[in-house]
């Protein structure tokens, strides 16, 4: 133990002590008159560039084609002066898959983010504690039966995904209980209902199986605006109040006994994440399916462009939607049957994973 | 800000009240301690005051608001709380951490206003952490760090500031400096509630002791009218001698060298050994360090004390 710091008493020392900046880090204060905001550039920054990422992305994809279509016909598609087929193809197929790609992907961003922070593991995204399985269990089931062997009703998704979480809430003890008792009950809950949908496939003919099977690893194939339109609306409720929960959590960030004294509703804060977070997963899983390792790697690239300070919303939504709309547009064009996107974040998501985990990163993911 | 307790019954379910029936007045700018054994309910007490565990009766109204009818915002604008081994967040620096002060203060149109930019400077002033305002929390020592914590806890700008030992892992000379840090802070008119665990420093430090045992307040008052050995014997089960410190005469006391009868003899000669060993054990266990450096000179029969 070193002995305690006394400041100097001289002139120089005293008057650089006294402008130690301590305004908060990657940010600056606008105030005007009782209103005081304080700007995160490095996070506006990092948003700029994601969205010039997403743009490019989003360019590739549209011009990106499994069956040959050259550049111009994809613009003239999408122009809507090429020839009907064409047009159709780009701007009914094309365009609104990207879109949707793009909001489950920044869906399952902000799912991940919120978990991750909620549970303080970075381990601990959708995917593991047993929503994402409970969304497919409810979509899979609703297979049964029908003739067709069709992936319609994603709004079971966010119905399959509460029920998981309810589940797992319940055996954990409450929203407000650690993040360890979650993830484990989660891993167990998972498992379980995992092993029901198996159980559910395995009975369906091969037609209706094959189909099913392609949506349950992930696939954005065949999305359009019909699911396009609601998911748009559903994340313009959802996105600005994982805002609100996001300034919260960081507050969790202290033991909650802590976080109470210093003004939070902690056990309000934990249910509300955790029902966005549900919501979010339950309806991206709904749509696209379960698609792995976005929700896992957004907030943590997310986090490392705008820096350890905030809870990293905005930036785990645009890097999620850049992740998904990439590897859908990959998995169109890089064989000759497409390979659902699923696949695509899957084989990426095994090095990430392991690079989360023993990667030099230690001071960043401490709890990982 | 006055502090008043009254009738205030908490506890856990399925076990005797933890407190009961507390009723107690602090006013403005004092510094009041709460002493007792360990399990006598002090630390659940400062829990009942500052939210963290309901009651089951009574109230605590921090000048004229009842604190349990507040929203948690509001509360937060009138009692800090500093916990007995607080964790902060990861890779935290000392400003970053004393900046969470504000919280109560901030909102969607108040994020960083030049009130929370002078209230964190004043605390890092007044409790000399200026200096270290960019250095990470757990670079620091215990000493360096319990100031930083304190520093937090005055930036919330309270009236009322509840402490939880906030001694009990420093070593004789941070301790001292953080009390003194404690009494500025009463000076400077706030109304500053603390448990301690060590007699002595309550006794120096405090304008009032607050005496609990099995629930209840045995003694509250001046300390030298309330450290008496009759109170010891009452608290703790040991017999002391209370000695007059020559400067101001305020009690110190010293246990006799009898063992004491509660606690079964054979404990003794392990309890000395931890004793004698203690100032070795620094790494592992600085809050037995404290204990050590204040009862070096005393007889070894009575067992090290456990915080708690």
């Amino acid at each position: 133990m070193s002995a305690p710091e006394i400041p100097e008493a001289g002139a120089p020392e005293a008057l650089k002590a006294a402008q130690a900046d301590i305004t908060p880090p990657d940010s600056t204060a606008v105030r005007a008159g009782a209103f005081s905001w304080l700007f995160p550039y490095r996070s506006a920054l990092a948003a700029v560039g994601l969205t010039l990422v997403i743009g490019v992305v989003v360019a590739l994809a549209t011009f990106a084609s499994s069956t040959g279509m050259s550049f111009s016909d994809s613009l003239s598609g999408l122009l809507g002066t090429g020839d009907y087929a064409t047009v159709m193809l780009v701007q009914d197929f094309r365009l609104p898959r990207i879109a949707v790609g793009l909001m489950v992907g920044a869906a399952l961003g902000i799912a991940g983010c919120l978990t991750q922070t909620l549970a303080g593991n970075r381990l601990a995204t959708p995917d593991i504690i047993g929503v994402n399985e409970g969304a497919t269990a409810a979509v899979v089931a609703s297979v049964v039966g029908s003739s067709t062997g069709m992936i319609g009703d994603w709004w079971l998704g966010p119905l399959g995904a509460a029920a998981a979480a309810m589940v797992v809430v319940a055996c954990a003890g409450g929203a407000g209980s650690g993040g360890y008792r979650i993830l484990v009950v989660g891993i167990g809950v998972s498992t379980v209902i995992g092993a029901v949908t198996d159980l559910v496939m395995s009975r369906e003919n091969d037609n209706t199986a094959g189909g099913v099977f392609l949506w349950t690893v992930g696939s954005l194939s065949g999305r359009d605006w019909s699911v396009g339109t609601p998911l748009s609306f559903v994340l313009l409720v959802l996105v600005p109040l994982s805002l609100v929960a996001g300034s919260r959590l960081q507050l969790l960030r202290f033991d909650d006994d802590m976080a109470a004294t210093l003004g939070v509703n902690v056990r309000r804060v934990r249910a509300l994440t955790l029902a966005l977070a549900v919501a979010l997963s339950g309806v991206a899983v709904g749509i696209g399916g379960p698609i792995t390792f976005v929700a896992l790697a957004a907030p943590v690239v997310a986090g490392r462009l705008s820096g350890p300070t905030r809870v990293p919303v905005i930036g785990s939504a645009l890097v999620g939607a850049a992740l998904v709309g990439a590897a859908d547009a990959l998995g169109r064009v890089v064989a000759p049957v497409e390979i659902p996107v699923g696949v695509i974040t899957s084989v990426l998501g095994g090095p990430f994973l392991l690079w989360v985990l023993f990667g030099k990163n230690s001071e960043q993911t401490g709890k990982a | 800000m006055q502090l008043t307790v009254e009738a205030l019954t908490s506890g856990y379910p399925g076990h005797t009240a933890a407190v009961d029936g507390v009723d107690l007045t602090i006013p403005s700018g004092q510094v009041a301690a709460i002493v007792g054994p360990n399990g006598c309910g002090k630390s659940t007490l400062l829990r009942s005051i500052s939210r963290l565990h309901k009651p089951s009766s009574g109230t605590v109204r921090a000048g004229d608001e009842d604190v349990w009818q507040l929203t948690q915002r509001r509360a937060a604008h009138r009692i800090a709380l500093l916990a007995q081994s607080p964790q902060a967040p990861e890779a935290v620096t000392v400003a970053g951490l004393v900046r969470y002060g504000r919280h109560p203060h901030q909102g969607l149109f108040r994020q960083w206003s030049r009130e929370d930019e002078a209230a964190v400077r004043e605390a890092l002033e007044a409790t000399g952490t200026t200096d270290l305002a960019t250095r990470r929390l757990d670079h620091l020592s215990g000493g360096q760090r319990q100031r930083c914590w304190l520093a937090m806890v005055l930036a919330q700008q309270t009236p009322i500031v509840l402490l939880d030992e906030p001694t009990s892992a420093l070593d004789l000379g941070h301790a001292v400096e953080v009390l003194s840090l404690v009494r500025e802070v009463a000076a400077a008119g706030r109304t500053v509630v603390m448990v301690l665990h060590d007699l002595a420093s309550a006794a120096r430090y405090a304008d009032t002791v607050i005496a609990m045992n099995a629930g209840k307040i045995v003694a509250n008052g001046p300390a030298r009218d309330v450290v008496t050995a009759e109170l010891v014997k009452e608290l703790y089960g040991i017999d002391a001698d209370i000695l007059r410190a020559p400067g101001d005469g305020s009690p110190v006391v010293v246990p006799s060298a009898k063992a004491r009868s509660v606690r079964a003899p054979e404990k003794t000669a392990q309890a000395a050994e931890e004793t004698v060993q203690a100032p070795g054990e620094t790494a592992q266990a600085p809050e037995k360090t404290v204990q050590a450096a204040e009862e070096t000179a005393q007889p070894p029969e009575k067992p090290v004390k456990q915080s708690g």
